[in-house]
């Protein structure tokens, strides 16, 4: 049963994120049309915001375990790079491209270079996506894992940078409506909800991801290691 | 194969400090991976004056390992690295320069084929500076008349007699002793250059120098004074003979590292093929769709302006990019801090490229935004040749996808097109 606990909280993610879509889509309140220019669109918010946050968790696992490979040479601590590299990559293009959905309805441009948000998000979508190629295209190794662990450890700097970069250089990117002070918190009972529902749902279905992810890398660790018996060596 | 000696664990204390002010070399408790197996653990080498060591262990047993941990390339788990008695590298990750040059022949030769035969020794000199004739040195290898010659058009053969005479040379311009390490240096040498070789290591052993040598090539085995199997120690008895007579003049060479880089551009134009060109097809294609007198907006137009400068930037330092032949890159970084690059070009190329633009895009010239242009390839070179270095100790660095880390330059440099246009 224990065995099955992964594929329960895919499953169980899974489902909540359905939930959160439907929701989003048909129960929440609508926006004032004032507010926005596209308020319809607005409604991708409840996909985007929760894949943020579970994208934000997976840079977290990938801090920690880059940290624990770099620092301690823990093969636990790389499965979690591993792990922590492909659910961040999977939240960031999910974060990355329904965002850029929302921008060309709302602003009427994708992207913007100089918003200093969307260009550390982005940076990290791209790092994740470096790491995992990165990963493929090297001989697993001491000398693969030190460099992409620096990577992981350093890059972690963006995270907390992406975080408060709308609160001090807000340039096109929405202001936080959640923990923004006196003058925020802009959010009807409602919509914090589906949100809260979708931040879940994202939660568990990234925690199952990572467990499966570290359940792949310990098997092909497993398969080097009898190729290397069979090869002779130690 | 891990290769471990337990009872010959150093005792790290007063008697060790002893023994290393006298050696000239100390691997003490050296641990080191490669891949994901323990190449070496709990081993312990003292070489010193007149010592030829021999490393003759089966392949894969980590005798290359040996001289690049010595040489300052590999990190290692445990232990330290000593030359002359000063640390050059620990588990700590501390990574000093050596005191005293040492001499280095790597298994690939870590020669720039754009890099003239005179040239690359003479950059070998430079580094223990010093100068000398070298011609009577290539005569004996036979390279005389190949001296003004590009390396890339030797044969191979010919290349491992420049890589193995740049690894001697240290030894040979100076009268105190020296290091020298040379990983298979008979590979690919033919009778007469073997022998030279051979005869070398004697009489440059007779003057005091040092060698640690991995080969198995049997008129090597012999002029060793300890043949060593990364396991076992057999001593062998040589009669002092022939002394080689030191050729050394000392000469002081300052910003070697610039002027290689810079002789490195000159001879090979990659900063034009490379950055140079990139820059002329982004003016290029800007102008092929682009009337610029109709552009009102002036953040648009210093954009336009800046983006060559830029774009050059991106492609990286061309003299990084030419050092990776050969592992040119870790014969240098073995014996420098601060690798050759680009650095002192890159600005002048940034300020012709944006002066061009100006006069394309402006129809005058504008010094300040030159000057800018100048700064952005500059830093943009610094920021692409920092993140290339750092995937170097990968066992396959042109593989990995590193130009995805580079869209992070943009915002900087976006912002720095907003602030010119605001000037």
């Amino acid at each position: 049963m224990r065995q099955r606990v992964p594929e329960f909280f895919l499953g169980l993610g899974f489902l909540g994120i359905m939930t959160t879509l439907y929701l989003g889509m048909n129960w929440a309140p609508s926006v004032s049309i004032n507010a926005f220019e596209s308020p319809a669109a607005q409604r991708i918010f409840y996909w985007h915001v929760p894949s943020a946050w579970a994208a934000f968790i997976a840079f977290g696992v990938l801090f920690i375990g880059s940290a624990l490979w770099f620092f301690k040479r823990s093969p636990l601590g790389w499965r979690l790079h591993v792990a922590g590299t492909e659910a961040g990559l999977a939240c960031g293009l999910m974060t990355v491209w329904s965002g850029c959905v929302w921008g060309a309805a709302e602003w009427g441009t994708p992207w913007d270079w100089s918003d200093v948000r969307l260009n550390t998000f982005g940076l990290l979508t791209l790092l994740a996506l470096f790491l995992v190629l990165g990963r493929q295209s090297q001989p697993d190794g001491v000398e693969t894992r030190d460099t992409f662990s620096t990577f992981g450890l350093y890059s972690f700097i963006l995270v907390p940078l992406t975080y408060v970069a709308t609160r001090i250089w807000q340039i096109r990117h929405p202001g936080p409506v959640i923990g923004a002070g006196d003058d925020g918190g802009s959010l009807q009972s409602s919509m914090a909800l589906v949100l809260l529902i979708g931040a879940l749902s994202f939660t568990i279905f990234i925690i199952g991801h990572m467990m499966i992810s570290m359940r792949i890398t310990h098997l092909e660790q497993r398969l080097e290691q009898a190729q290397k018996s069979l090869d002779g060596g130690n | 194969m891990v290769v471990s000696r337990p009872n010959a664990r150093f005792d790290v204390g007063l008697q060790t400090r002893n023994f290393m002010a006298e050696s000239l070399l100390s691997l003490v408790d050296l641990e080191v991976r490669r891949g994901m197996g323990i190449v070496l653990t709990g081993f312990n080498l003292e070489v010193k004056s007149k010592d030829v060591v021999v490393l003759h262990g089966q392949n894969g047993s980590g005798k290359s390992t040996v001289i690049e941990s010595c040489a300052r390339l590999l990190p290692l788990e445990k232990g330290s690295v000593h030359h002359h008695g000063s640390l050059v590298v620990d588990s700590e990750g501390r990574r000093n320069l050596a005191k005293h040059p040492f001499g280095l022949t790597l298994q690939s030769n870590g020669l720039l084929g754009d890099e003239t035969v005179e040239n690359h020794l003479l950059t070998v000199c430079a580094l223990s500076e010093m100068t000398t004739d070298i011609l009577p040195m290539l005569e004996s290898y036979g390279l005389a008349h190949r001296r003004h010659d590009r390396i890339g058009q030797l044969s191979g053969g010919q290349a491992r007699k420049v890589a193995v005479l740049a690894g001697l040379l240290p030894a040979m311009l100076s009268s105190e002793p020296r290091l020298v390490f040379l990983d298979e240096p008979d590979a690919g040498l033919d009778e007469n250059a073997l022998a030279t070789l051979v005869s070398d290591i004697g009489k440059l052993r007779n003057a005091g120098h040092a060698f640690i040598i991995a080969s198995h090539h049997s008129e090597i085995m012999q002029c060793a004074t300890r043949l060593h199997d990364l396991e076992v120690e057999r001593k062998q008895e040589h009669p002092d003979g022939e002394k080689w007579n030191a050729v050394g003049i000392e000469e002081k060479s300052g910003l070697l590292s610039t002027r290689t880089g810079h002789r490195y551009l000159r001879s090979t134009r990659a900063g034009i093929a490379r950055n140079g060109l990139t820059a002329l097809l982004v003016i290029g294609t800007l102008l092929a769709f682009i009337d610029p007198s109709s552009i009102e907006s002036q953040t648009v137009l210093f954009g336009f302006i800046l983006a060559p400068p830029f774009a050059a930037g991106l492609i990286g330092d061309p003299v990084i990019y030419l050092m990776r032949e050969q592992r040119a890159v870790d014969w240098w970084r073995a014996h420098v801090n601060r690798l050759p690059s680009a650095e002192f070009s890159a600005p002048i190329l940034g300020f012709l490229l944006a002066t061009l633009g100006c006069v394309l895009f402006l129809g005058e010239t504008n010094w300040i935004l030159s000057l800018i242009g100048a700064g952005t390839l500059w830093t943009t070179l610094a920021c692409v040749r920092f993140i290339e270095l750092s995937t170097l100790r990968l066992a396959r660095p042109n593989a990995v996808f590193i130009k995805l880390l580079v869209p992070i330059l943009i915002l900087p440099w976006a912002l720095v097109v907003e602030y010119s246009a605001t000037m």
